[in-house]
């Protein structure tokens, strides 16, 4: 359907490049500002200027035709808040946008940081623990499923169902194939979940349903609402917070950092985001022909803005490779940009710096104690393992 | 230098962070310029500051 210029054929979801997709990436991002991929018929852009105004240029890069990768996927999420332009999408983001912004959290603050003590200090007591499965799948989705006021029973669906549900933004691969059961269970309880009676008041949960009851919202809206906030709102934490601790385990000259001085939380959060990209990239669909420098995406290709790759660019970030706490890049892409732009990145920095000072309070040494494992997702990038030995503040 | 915050503003505080000499919030949380025509010598941080807002809010007039 088009007359790519620059193509490629490698496979950017490949075990192999999942595990490492950035040699293949600093190929791509050198080759050309827009390269065609023939495994799977779309253009991919990895230069952070390119990216970050393709995320901004939503009328020439719409969302509405799908932000996934498959037509089958983008029939799902069809309507939802990720996948929808103005004016329709500003609705839907209206509904929650009011709770999720910083001067909306405040009320939640203090009740955010006496859990991340509490959780904090009992793994501190056991001394071995892992840093994924104990605290970065823990924190996050409880926080998120406080907030949004659902009940105890079936939060252990919400991070599997979640992961499995980004994969499916991808290539429908093995990875996808294999977590669909998850998916679909995960579906059925959210579906459950749209339902006054299940959501404690006051939470999120209640205005989603106080948005269906005023009109603002239809019942599916709300469902497709629950699952766009839960799905997005919780992996770039999960996996941030897995990437730091690993990061943290091997590099005690940034541990160390932090405990010294805690207002490095904040930097170290932007780092790690602008370094790991846990969410690699979203599509879009150019609806009219763009031009990046000497190359040209025809009208209706599908684009993947790869976020991982501009959050790497040398262009934009010296060493970027490096993992620089001094460099506190705010305005990397891993949150994307513009319109679409997470919406729960406040949300996310307050968790993130709120758990960063409780760690920084109650450890004082922090070692691997046993290999790191990573994920296998191809659109989320994170650990399932980060095994830690622990030693605490004040009791050497 | 004109600076101007959108209503697509939700209040994220990156701009605040940035350049607090150019940007402050109003007591609704959202961003606000200090000034109706920032002086050229915060030109440079005003541009930092707008360029960090994460939905693209804030427009530079010239």
């Amino acid at each position: 359907m088009t007359d790519p210029s620059v193509t490629t054929d490698a496979d950017l979801f490949s075990a192999e490049a999942v595990e490492n997709p950035y040699p293949m990436l600093a190929e791509l991002r050198e080759l050309a500002a827009a390269v065609y991929s023939t495994k799977y018929d779309f253009y991919v852009l990895t230069r952070y200027e390119d990216v970050r105004e393709a995320a901004r240029n939503w009328e020439g890069f719409t969302s509405s035709r799908g932000v996934a990768l498959t037509d089958e996927f983008n029939t799902r999420i069809a309507g939802s808040v990720l996948a929808t332009d103005p004016p329709e999408h500003d609705a839907l983001r209206a509904v929650l946008s009011d709770k999720l912004a910083p001067r909306g959290l405040a009320v939640v603050r203090e009740q955010i940081a006496a859990y991340a003590a509490e959780l904090v200090a009992e793994l501190v007591a056991q001394g071995r623990f892992d840093g994924v499965t104990e605290i970065a799948r823990v924190f996050p989705i409880n926080v998120v499923a406080d907030l949004v006021g659902f009940p105890t029973e079936g939060r252990d669906k919400m991070q599997p169902g979640a992961d499995a549900t980004f994969s499916a933004f991808g290539p429908f691969g093995e990875y996808a194939q294999q977590h669909l059961p998850l998916m679909a269970d995960y579906g059925q309880w959210m579906a459950q979940m749209a339902d006054r009676s299940k959501l404690a008041p006051g939470g999120w949960g209640e205005a989603v349903m106080d948005a269906v009851d005023d009109g603002r919202l239809s019942e599916d809206g709300a469902r497709r609402t629950f699952s766009a906030y839960l799905t997005a709102g919780m992996d770039t934490t999960v996996n941030a917070i897995g990437a730091l601790l690993r990061i943290f385990a091997e590099r005690n000259d940034i541990w160390d950092a932090l405990k010294t001085q805690p207002s490095l939380a904040g930097p170290i959060f932007e780092e790690v985001l602008r370094f790991e990209s846990p969410v690699v990239g979203f599509w879009r669909v150019a609806t009219r022909d763009a031009h990046f420098h000497a190359t040209t995406v025809p009208r209706g290709s599908r684009v993947l803005l790869h976020w991982a790759a501009a959050n790497r660019d040398p262009r934009k970030y010296r060493n970027p490779d490096l993992f620089d706490i001094d460099r506190n890049p705010i305005d990397h892409v891993a949150f994307g940009y513009g319109i679409h732009a997470c919406a729960g990145q406040g949300l996310a920095r307050m968790e993130v710096v709120t758990l960063l000072a409780a760690l920084a309070e109650q450890i004082d040494e922090i070692h691997l104690d046993g290999p790191a494992v990573r994920g296998r997702n191809p659109i989320v990038r994170g650990y399932d393992s980060v095994p830690l030995h622990v030693t605490a503040r004040g009791t050497k | 230098m004109k600076l101007e915050v959108s209503n697509l503003c939700e209040g994220h505080a990156l701009c605040v962070q940035t350049a607090p000499e150019v940007f402050e919030l109003d007591e609704d949380g959202y961003a606000r310029i200090k000034f109706d025509r920032v002086p050229a010598d915060l030109e440079r941080v005003a541009e930092l500051g707008a360029r960090v807002c994460p939905v693209a809010a804030i427009v530079v007039e010239q």
